[in-house]
């Protein structure tokens, strides 16, 4: 059986933007993994391919070890269990004999109890989109196999369709919100505990410590508290914890991040190569970011690459304690009906010293931001340089280019063609709002 | 109406708070006339606004001195289709 994840069309994208503007969905985050590694190990499948936007395609197939765009892995008679079989170098499909099924990527993979096997079945959600399609090879071979969208929706024309109450997620900030409890199911599904690193003394382990897993590789230095008490405390590889820090569980901290005497209060999600000082609560970091030093940061999702500058700091509670609206477009406010939400940061942006962000705050991928100690605006364009409180082109995007290939460097990762060629995309989607933005900004300029 | 020479020199004045006469052709943005880089960002901005024209950043930001940026605008006005002033009322520092 090969499961296909299949990304979302744009507009539904755009829910989980700006993060979901340089990945498909299944890469984000939530808990210890991303909700791909999560439907993957729910089904219980090595053979998967992927279906992700045209534009990132090119750099997706560059880090995903498995077929991207690739139609010729919704024909039945050719497969590539675990990936392929390797062959002078490359992998290369061998004959399998199918089972297909196709799952939407925002399916909550906890919920997800369809069965690998069995009979051709479209799960469909309240407004009729497919949530799923279990096809077995024998139907496969009927359904036209050129293009995925087209064997979706001859899928779901030719094939039993059932109502499928399986929850999904349906915003970025979804994620957030779910992220403490998603962490303490996560650690109860690796069944891990114990310290297998180091751990110099004193430090103070707080609650029971079969809550806790410290990696081999780890280094905890003296004078760290790990508090357990209201949740689970995973700290995975070669992380190392400074001084000073304290972690309150639920939390999960990635391979190789650094906590630099962090206020790493619970519920937080910390990706890989990630530096973390300060205050952080109950948030998600993709991976390779830096929030070296001090300032808070709340209920947020933060890409990767991004460098959130010392005291930059945002607010996750309105001080009505009314629920936080978010822009994620630029012009229509959503209703999160939370009272509770911080900033949604993408990839590569840049805050500089002092950046007071408001409530429920977008900041679009590659924004640079050069703060002018004022709360900033709620959107951020992607691409903008924010600089005296105003949107502008500011140096372009070759200069924001630079600047990622200097930051990637720095972590011996490569800034590669096909990446870029994915940015320059991103720069085109994300142009009729950033232009509105840089008017508005030209026509404040003006009257100064 | 004024020229591309007196526009850049009325801009430029403004945005760095500068008497128009004390500009010169001759003079760097960044050395002689004090320029920041966020200055720097609105003065190619405001440059865009006075123009009605849309530079290329790398291009405009490396433009290094006044007398430049009058033959650069005057070089993209041409290309945009946009009618102005000559570039300059006398001679200026182009080579």
């Amino acid at each position: 059986m090969r499961l296909i994840l299949v990304d979302s069309p744009e507009e539904v994208r755009g829910n989980f933007y700006p993060l979901a503007l340089s990945r498909p969905l299944w890469e984000l985050r939530c808990g210890f993994t991303s909700l791909g590694e999560k439907l993957i190990a729910r089904v219980g499948v090595g053979d998967v391919a992927y279906f992700v936007a045209d534009y990132m395609a090119d750099a997706y197939r560059a880090k995903a070890r498995r077929p991207v765009n690739d139609s010729s892995v919704l024909d039945p008679c050719f497969g590539f269990p675990q990936g392929g079989v390797p062959r002078r170098g490359k992998l290369v499909p061998v004959k399998t004999g199918n089972d297909l099924l196709i799952v939407d990527p925002r399916v909550k993979a906890d919920s997800f109890d369809v069965a690998a096997k069995g009979p051709s079945e479209v799960g469909l959600d309240e407004q009729g989109s497919v949530l799923y399609a279990r096809v077995a090879k024998d139907d496969v071979a009927k359904l036209p196999r050129d293009e995925v969208g087209e064997f979706i929706a001859a899928a779901k024309a030719k094939l039993p369709n059932v109502r499928s109450a399986v929850p999904t997620w349906r915003y970025i900030w979804d994620l957030v919100l779910a992220n403490a409890e998603q962490i303490t199911a996560d650690f109860a599904a690796a069944g891990r505990n114990g310290i297998e690193g180091t751990v110099e003394q004193p430090t103070a382990i707080r609650g029971n410590k079969k809550d806790i897993y410290i990696a081999p590789g780890v280094t905890v230095h003296p004078m760290v508290v790990i508090d357990a008490e209201d949740g689970p405390v995973y700290i995975d590889e070669d992380a190392e914890i400074h001084p000073f820090s304290r972690i309150e569980g639920p939390c999960y901290i990635g391979k190789k991040s650094v906590l630099l005497g962090a206020k790493c209060r619970k519920g937080n999600s910390i990706g890989p190569f990630c530096r973390i000082g300060g205050e952080v609560e109950e948030s998600i970091m993709q991976g390779y970011s830096n929030k070296y030093h001090g300032g808070f940061i709340g209920h947020a999702y933060i890409g990767e690459w991004v460098n959130v500058g010392a005291l930059t700091t945002n607010s996750d509670l309105k001080s009505d304690y009314s629920t936080v609206s978010v822009m994620l477009d630029g012009r229509r406010a959503i209703d999160t009906g939370s009272t509770k939400v911080g900033s949604l940061i993408g990839d590569h942006a840049k805050t500089s010293i002092g950046t007071l962000l408001n409530t429920g705050s977008y900041v679009g991928a590659m924004a640079l931001i050069m703060a002018t100690g004022k709360l900033l605006p709620k959107f951020i364009p992607s691409f903008a340089w924010f600089v005296e409180g105003i949107v502008t082109k500011g140096f372009g995007k070759g200069k924001l280019y630079e600047t990622a290939k200097m930051a990637m460097s720095r972590r011996n990762c490569q800034w590669t063609e096909v990446e870029q060629s994915m940015w320059d995309a991103v720069f085109k989607m994300t142009a009729p709002v950033r232009n509105e933005a840089i008017k508005k900004g030209r026509r404040a300029m003006l009257t100064r | 109406m004024a020229t591309i020479e007196e526009r850049v020199k009325a801009v430029t004045a403004r945005i760095l708070k500068l008497d128009p006469d004390q500009i010169k052709t001759e003079h760097s943005f960044t050395v002689d006339l004090g320029a920041e880089s966020v200055q720097s960002i609105e003065l190619v901005a405001m440059f865009e606004e006075e123009f009605g024209i849309e530079m290329d950043e790398d291009a405009a930001l490396s433009v290094e001195t006044v007398g430049k940026a009058v033959e650069f605008i005057a070089k993209v006005c041409r290309e945009q289709g946009v009618d102005v002033e000559p570039a300059t009322g006398g001679p200026n520092d182009s080579p």
